[in-house]
């Protein structure tokens, strides 16, 4: 049935007929976007939870310190991967979804396969935070997950992997639009980033130092080759297609895309600087991550000369509020790492609330305001039913915008104290962690705000969900529900 | 064992950095890093023109009136 439009005549195609094809392509991705995007919400709550434990834990040290499973070293790995694999990626993966079918411009086909992943990966995920809070845990950071989780994990990767694949095969022709790219690889590269790492680290682990090296080979391409890309592949379409304003450069779009592939494989070994390493295992990191100045300052320039004259769109919409804000972040986040890599820097900053305040500014204010904004525009479409409450929208936006903006502030200054207190000979380890105390006190607080956000949120979604209240016929726009109409744009 | 985890990443290099090669040589045989303009506004159609900004979304029925940012053009 999708055939039917590219065989008519090009003339003969109505914009009515381009409308109900779309409203067709969004409806058939609906029920593994929702299932995605349900777990993502789900895991993200358990994150948070996590999270304040943890937090609340750096100030209070004895705070539920009686029971094992609660203790910070399990703790802390349970918040990362319920967040990271739990929350990002579920999201990712469920806005990937609904965007292959739309560049594809066809129904999306043998949603069997993903609903398979989407079990894979709820069992996976639920199994992999059960071990880390029962002891079973890896000491490898991305990777802490239990092998019988993992392999979980990866079946979904490998599921997904494939549907994409058919999904490509079945496109309608034309061109191939710059998200697509971004999501062909990260849906494809990432089952074998998942399942090399896991291969050498924790079926059949290789010995000594080379382990650093492939866990922070597969920690930075996650970070790099996963949600990397699936963010800039949401921010190039939805920037772009709420404004009605095709993206400022596209040839630096595509620039962008191919170096990113060239040069983030190569960022690794940044993290481990300073550490027992061949030096240009680290020099090589260091000047590829200094390269990235190309692919972060090609896609800054898109975006901000794509809103600009527009911003004022942001005070409607919602999806370019959260999504403007997240590619904003994305630079800055990236401009801040190119900083870290340089050695003399990372000398101060390495093993200090700043990297955690940089991790934070990448992977919340980045990725997950992008995917928020995603499923602002996304949900709507594929359920058939418009968000309850632009008052609950508009407090989302302020908890989650205000708590992270605090949380990167004070783990960045605290940070720098701390780095260079313990570079300081004449300040005790001990006497260098009293400077971190009251920035990591505002850090819960930060961290309260953040789960208020998050629980307004949930609501917002569970009541969409339910469809509440009554069918509209008018987007949730900010500012709608003073009968404003919205102001005109510049194109 | 440790023969076979070696091949397999072997394997997963050539093929993986191989397909990457190609995609590249694929994409550029296929023109599509020519007429960037057009690509930039596949994104759009008919109903969704540039120009046209989308908070509003689809709906089955064609009739239903959609409410989108008015636009000066
Ligand atoms: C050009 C871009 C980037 C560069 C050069 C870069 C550089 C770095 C460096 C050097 C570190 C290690 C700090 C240390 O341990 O001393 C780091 C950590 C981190 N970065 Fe980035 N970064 C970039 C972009 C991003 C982005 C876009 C994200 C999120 C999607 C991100 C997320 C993280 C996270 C989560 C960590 C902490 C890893 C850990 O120790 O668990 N970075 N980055």
């Amino acid at each position: 049935m999708s055939a039917t439009l590219t065989e008519a005549h090009p003339s003969t195609v109505t914009p009515e007929m381009e409308k109900a094809q779309r409203a067709m392509i969004d409806e058939s991705t609906r029920l593994p976007v929702v299932l995605f995007y349900a777990s993502a919400v789900f895991w993200l709550l358990v994150g948070t939870v996590f999270a304040l434990l943890a937090s609340f834990k750096m100030n209070a040290p004895t705070f539920l310190d009686q029971w094992g499973w609660l203790t910070f070293g399990r703790v802390r790995p349970a918040h990362l991967n319920a967040v990271a694999y739990g929350w990002a990626a579920s999201a990712g993966i469920g806005t990937g979804l609904w965007l292959m079918a739309r560049l594809c411009r066809t129904p999306l086909r043998h949603s069997k396969l993903l609903i398979g992943a989407a079990v894979f990966w709820n069992i996976g995920i639920l199994l992999g935070i059960l071990g880390i809070l029962a002891g079973d845990g890896r000491s490898i950071e991305w990777l802490e997950f239990p092998n019988y989780a993992s392999f979980m994990l990866f079946v979904a990767f490998g599921l997904i992997a494939v549907w994409a694949i058919i999904m490509f095969r079945f496109r309608q022709p034309g061109h191939v639009y710059v998200s697509q790219w971004y999501l062909l690889a990260a849906f494809l590269w990432f089952p074998w980033l998942y399942s090399t790492a896991n291969l050498l680290l924790n079926f059949q682990p290789i010995q000594g130092g080379a382990q650093g090296a492939v866990n922070w080979w597969y920690g930075h391409n996650a970070l790099g080759l996963w949600f990397t890309p699936l963010g800039l592949a949401t921010a190039y379409y939805l920037i772009p297609k709420v404004l009605g304003r095709p993206i400022h450069s596209y040839y630096l779009s595509i620039l962008g895309f191919w170096s990113l592939a060239l040069f983030y494989s190569w960022n690794g070994m940044h993290h481990l600087i300073g550490g027992p390493f061949p030096a240009w295992l680290i020099s090589a990191s260091v000047v590829a991550s200094v390269m990235m100045f190309i692919p972060v300052i090609t896609t800054a320039i898109n975006h901000h000369m794509t809103v600009r004259g527009n911003f004022q769109a942001l005070k409607w919409s919602p999806t370019l509020r959260f999504t403007v804000f997240g590619a904003m972040c994305y630079t800055l986040a990236s401009l801040q790492g190119i900083f870290m890599a340089v050695p003399s820097l990372n000398v101060v900053t390495h093993f200090t609330h700043y990297t955690v305040g940089h991790a934070h500014l990448g992977l919340y204010a980045f990725f997950t305001m992008i995917m928020f904004g995603a499923m602002y525009y996304i949900l709507p479409r594929v359920v058939g039913w418009e968000w309850p409450s632009v008052r609950l929208i508009r407090w989302h936006f302020w908890l989650v915008a205000i708590g992270i903006g605090m949380m990167v502030v004070v783990l960045t200054l605290g940070g720098i104290l701390q780095g260079l207190a313990l570079l300081d000979p004449n300040i005790t380890f001990m006497a260098s962690l009293d400077y971190t105390k009251p920035w990591l006190f505002l850090r819960s607080i930060s961290g309260v705000l953040l789960t208020a956000g998050h629980i307004v949120f949930a609501v917002s979604f569970t009541l969409l969900l339910l469809k509440a209240g009554s069918l509209r016929t008018e987007p949730t726009l900010f500012g709608s529900d003073q009968g404003r109409q919205p102001e005109p744009l510049n194109v | 064992m440790t023969t076979i985890v070696y091949i397999l990443l072997a394997a997963g290099l050539v093929f993986f950095g191989g397909t990457t090669l190609a995609a590249f040589y694929w994409a550029a045989k296929t023109g599509q890093f020519r007429n960037l303009e057009d690509g930039s506004k596949s994104i759009f159609d008919e109903d969704e023109p540039v120009g046209t900004a989308t908070d509003a979304f689809a709906d089955k029925q064609a009739d239903r009136p959609l409410r989108r940012g008015a636009v000066a053009n």
